[in-house]
């Protein structure tokens, strides 16, 4: 009996019947998508925790389980494990401690399984996962069990786990996050007492019955000293910005507030000592808590949007394969020297910079450069740190390590470029000193008017007027705008790392693209199948043929053809595959079905004497013009087809660009690859600049150029390679397939690649910015009413109290707005 | 009207008592996961299948 649905057991995503798995399961036929799910439903069953598919809920979607690292050992190198384990001892045992990030949690059911499997572990002795952070808290006894028998108990029942360094990857911003938590929640005590404390005030202030001096004077006190260490301590960061802002000459929104604030404190307690009026203590308190909100939650969005790229891709391996008299051993890359001799086994990373000198072998460097063809590596070709090896094994004599690496150098240039970024000012900053100056301009006038009648009622109209100026709703305008859109973009797809970033995407005014990956699917999939009319097979029965035997290589060429074949239906079973043999350079020669087949390039076919048709010379040669690859096949001794091969165009770039175009915005292709490729990249979207064969470390310069003229740049990149770029450009898209670096310095991720959410995201900048332009608009008018009312000296506590918080609400409301205003059209 | 003065600074103290619980809290890290446990409560109980040739450490509880 079969499942019937056709779907994965393990992951339910549906089954491509050339990669069905069954295997008995209690009793039961069960049907996998990939040997992976297979392997890893066996495994939990084997361990007994079964019950993890019964908690699964419909919804609760299982990918695949993830690749998983071949060389777990090097986690218990203690060079590696001296980055992010302690480790103490106590009477007998040495307790380890660490964690991990954990790829593949879904659902409350994962959790349960990991720690239900990881318990079961000898000598594991806690285990706690973090749903939300995909974080896995791990406490082990080393004598019992290494670290990589861990990780390959997580890799068996389909988790992927790395070391995490949390204070690498979140450090002082968790820290700063954590510090608002306290102030906001300190605040909020506050907020809570104190109203208390003004309701009886109000109360005694407008009912006929007059509230007894007495009480209103230990009410008085009670307010201040509720009040006082709310100021010291929640609005103390607050404070010390404006201050310093002020003292740098760059005033920022933290100045009003500062002003409003101490405003207001320092005449409630002039009028407690004093024991005659009106203390506004209260809304100093609710100000500052207010504020802060707004700020907390601006900090959690951002929190939620970078932790979503926090992914598991580490570029760099931490360790290698050393080859020393003939023999291999394990050992960290600090271990390493410059000299020493590493072995590269296919498949692995390279971990050094440096030069082959044995063995030859193709290698992806497309972490780098984006690039999706492999680059022919022999004897004397330099390699690069942290680029994927291929087919063949290579020894790599060690040249340069550590901070010296390609990588690493491109890793600084980032860091570089960050650090000379001008920081973004945002409108309402722009309106600070406007709002300033007139606010102590209007307070001197009042001050100075009422100073003829007597000096007390000068006092209050001056400090009336700083009190309800105090800018409460024009303070939250930008913070709750962001964090309403950094919101909103994350669940459509388009993660806001950097939410000041919004307001200067709404002003751009060109686009620079990478190509390979950004505007091009990254990898190699078929473009056409052209056959031979001068032979008899069918062309179904042909790409079954070729699939077939390629089924049996490895190279990305190959997978690309088998994965059209799977996609046009072919059935690569029923195929028999005899006398496979690779002929490396050239391609390869099998027998399928009793059908010689010889699959290659130009070079494979003039071996063999064989010469090409004309019309499929001309397709070649167009092929080969256009940066693709022509795949030749000859069917028992007669050319019978030609495979284009290319890294297409995605199918959004079209729409993206002429909706741009549209728009006015000017583009530029910008790319390390061949002017020709990138031409016709660009003659095919139409109306773009073309920039070609650019060098990593000068694609920032171009934008630096472009910025010099004025434009306004967004970088849309995701190789390591345009990280400078991206960090350099007013505002940096990553694309969420992309490399980590580059997501880590962009203020934008495209999640699932989808390049149209960049209109998106642009449609969403502007709602922002004109909800937040509302908002200020929305603060100022209230103003506008009010400080006449408290130049004339009328405002009293009530009113205040009353007030303010409408203010805030209404800007809190309006920035809702901005998710009914703006959604994605697709 | 005289017990305020003794009822305002117990109000300020309770207060003073809740901040300090919810400091303690955040510091011990119950806000880190906020979606995970409101799970975890419903998994407890579920027996587990007898293993079938794994071995069992000594020193550790089996549920």
């Amino acid at each position: 009996m079969s499942d019937s649905s056709g779907a994965c057991f393990h992951c339910g995503l549906p089954i491509e019947p050339a990669a069905l798995q069954q295997v008995v399961i209690q009793g039961q036929n069960r049907d996998f998508c990939c040997s992976g799910c297979m392997l890893v439903c066996q495994a939990i069953h084997e361990s007994g925790l079964d019950g993890f598919y019964d908690k699964l809920k419909n919804n609760d979607a299982l990918a695949p389980p993830p690749d998983v690292d071949r060389n777990l050992e090097q986690y218990d190198l203690d060079d590696v494990q001296a980055e992010f384990v302690t480790t103490r001892v106590n009477s007998q045992h040495k307790i380890s401690e660490t964690t991990l990030l954990v790829e593949g949690i879904h659902c409350a059911a994962c959790v349960w399984l990991i720690e239900h499997s990881l318990a079961d572990l000898n000598g594991v002795i806690t285990a706690n996962v973090n749903m939300a952070h995909h974080r896995l808290q791990l406490r082990w006894n080393r004598d019992q069990v290494m670290l990589s028998a861990i990780l390959k108990r997580l890799a068996q029942i389909g988790y992927k786990a790395v070391p995490y360094n949390q204070e690498a990857a979140e450090g002082a911003a968790a820290k700063r996050h954590k510090a608002l938590l306290y102030r906001m929640a300190f605040a909020g005590f506050g907020v809570m007492n104190i109203m208390w404390i003004s309701i009886a005030l109000f109360a005694g202030a407008t009912s006929a019955s007059v509230i007894d001096p007495e009480h209103k004077h230990f009410f008085h006190w009670i307010s201040l000293l509720i009040a006082t260490p709310v100021l010291a301590y929640s609005g103390w960061p607050i404070i010390r910005s404006g201050i310093r802002g002020l003292i740098n000459g760059q005033l920022s929104m933290d100045l009003p507030v500062t002003i409003g604030a101490l405003a207001t404190y320092a005449y409630s307690v002039w009028i407690t000592l004093s024991g005659s009026g009106e203390v506004y203590f209260d809304t100093v308190v609710t100000f500052l808590f207010i504020i802060l909100v707004g700020r907390y939650l601006e900090g959690i969005s951002r929190r939620n949007a970078s932790s979503s790229t926090n992914r598991l891709m580490e570029l760099q391996p931490r360790s290698a394969l050393r080859l020393l008299d003939g023999e291999t051993e394990l050992v960290s890359v600090r271990a390493l020297r410059l000299g020493d001799q590493v072995m590269v086994r296919p498949g692995d990373k390279v971990p050094v910079d440096g030069r082959v000198i044995e063995g030859h072998s193709d290698i992806s460097e497309a972490m780098l450069t984006g690039e999706s063809q492999p680059v022919v590596k022999n004897v004397d070709d330099r390699v690069v740190a942290g680029t994927v090896n291929g087919q063949g094994a290579l020894v790599v004599q060690v040249e340069q390590l550590g901070k010296d690496t390609a990588l690493a150098k491109i890793i600084h240039m980032v860091e570089s470029a960050q650090g000379s970024k001008a920081p973004i000012q945002c409108l309402a900053d722009r309106i600070v000193p406007w709002f300033v100056a007139t606010t102590i301009g209007l307070a001197t006038i009042s001050f100075f008017f009422w100073l003829r009648q007597d000096f007390d009622t000068a006092l209050l109209a001056a400090t009336s007027v700083l009190i309800i100026t105090c800018p409460c709703a024009f303070g939250l305008a930008t913070p709750m705008g962001i964090a309403v859109s950094v919101g909103h973009g994350s669940k459509h797809g388009l993660l806001i790392k950097n939410g000041a970033a919004i307001e200067s995407l709404a002003n751009i005014s060109h686009v620079v693209f990478d190509k390979t990956g950004t505007l091009t699917e990254g990898q190699l999939s078929v473009a056409a199948l052209h056959i031979n009319s001068a032979q008899r097979l069918s062309e179904e029965k042909i790409l079954a043929l070729v699939a077939a035997a390629e089924s049996r290589s490895e190279h990305h060429i190959a997978r690309a053809i088998v994965a059209y074949a799977k996609q046009q239906g072919s059935d690569l079973n029923s195929v028999q595959v005899e006398g496979f043999q690779s002929l490396p350079g050239l391609g390869l020669e099998v027998v399928v079905d009793s059908h010689k087949l010889l699959v290659g390039n130009r070079a494979l076919l003039e071996q063999q004497q064989l010469s090409l048709p004309s019309a499929l010379l001309d397709i070649q040669n167009r092929v080969q013009a256009d940066g693709g690859v022509a795949v030749l096949v000859a069917i028992d001794g007669q050319v019978a087809a030609l495979i284009a091969v290319q890294d297409q165009i995605r199918a959004e770039a079209g729409s993206l660009v002429a909706a741009l175009r549209q728009r006015g915005v000017g583009m530029t292709l910008l790319t390390g690859d061949s002017q020709a490729a990138a031409n016709k990249v660009a003659s095919e979207l139409g109306g773009m600049v073309v920039i070609a064969e650019v060098l990593p470390q000068h694609k920032g310069q171009v934008i630096a150029e472009l910025q010099a003229k004025g434009e306004r740049v967004v970088m849309i990149g995701d190789g390591v390679n345009d990280a400078p770029a991206l960090a350099r450009a007013d505002v940096g898209i990553a694309m969420g397939g992309g490399t980590d670096v580059s997501m880590d310095c962009a203020d934008f991720v495209l999640m699932d690649n989808a390049l149209q959410r960049v209109l998106f995201g642009i449609d969403l900048s502007h709602q922002t910015l004109r909800i937040i332009r509302q908002n200020i608009k929305l603060s100022l008018g209230y103003n506008l009413v009010l400080v006449p009312l408290a130049m004339a000296a009328m405002l009293t506590p009530v009113f205040a109290a009353i007030a303010m918080p409408l203010s805030s609400l209404a800007v809190i409301g309006n920035a809702l707005r901005i998710r009914r205003l703006c959604r994605p059209n697709n | 009207m005289d017990t305020i003065y003794g009822l305002v600074p117990a109000m300020l103290l309770l207060a003073l008592v809740s901040v300090v619980v919810f400091f303690w809290a955040a510091r011990s890290g119950q806000y880190d996961d906020m979606e995970g446990p409101a799970h975890r409560i419903l998994d407890d109980d579920d027996p587990l299948l007898p293993k079938t040739g794994a071995e069992k450490p000594a020193d550790k509880k089996v549920d």
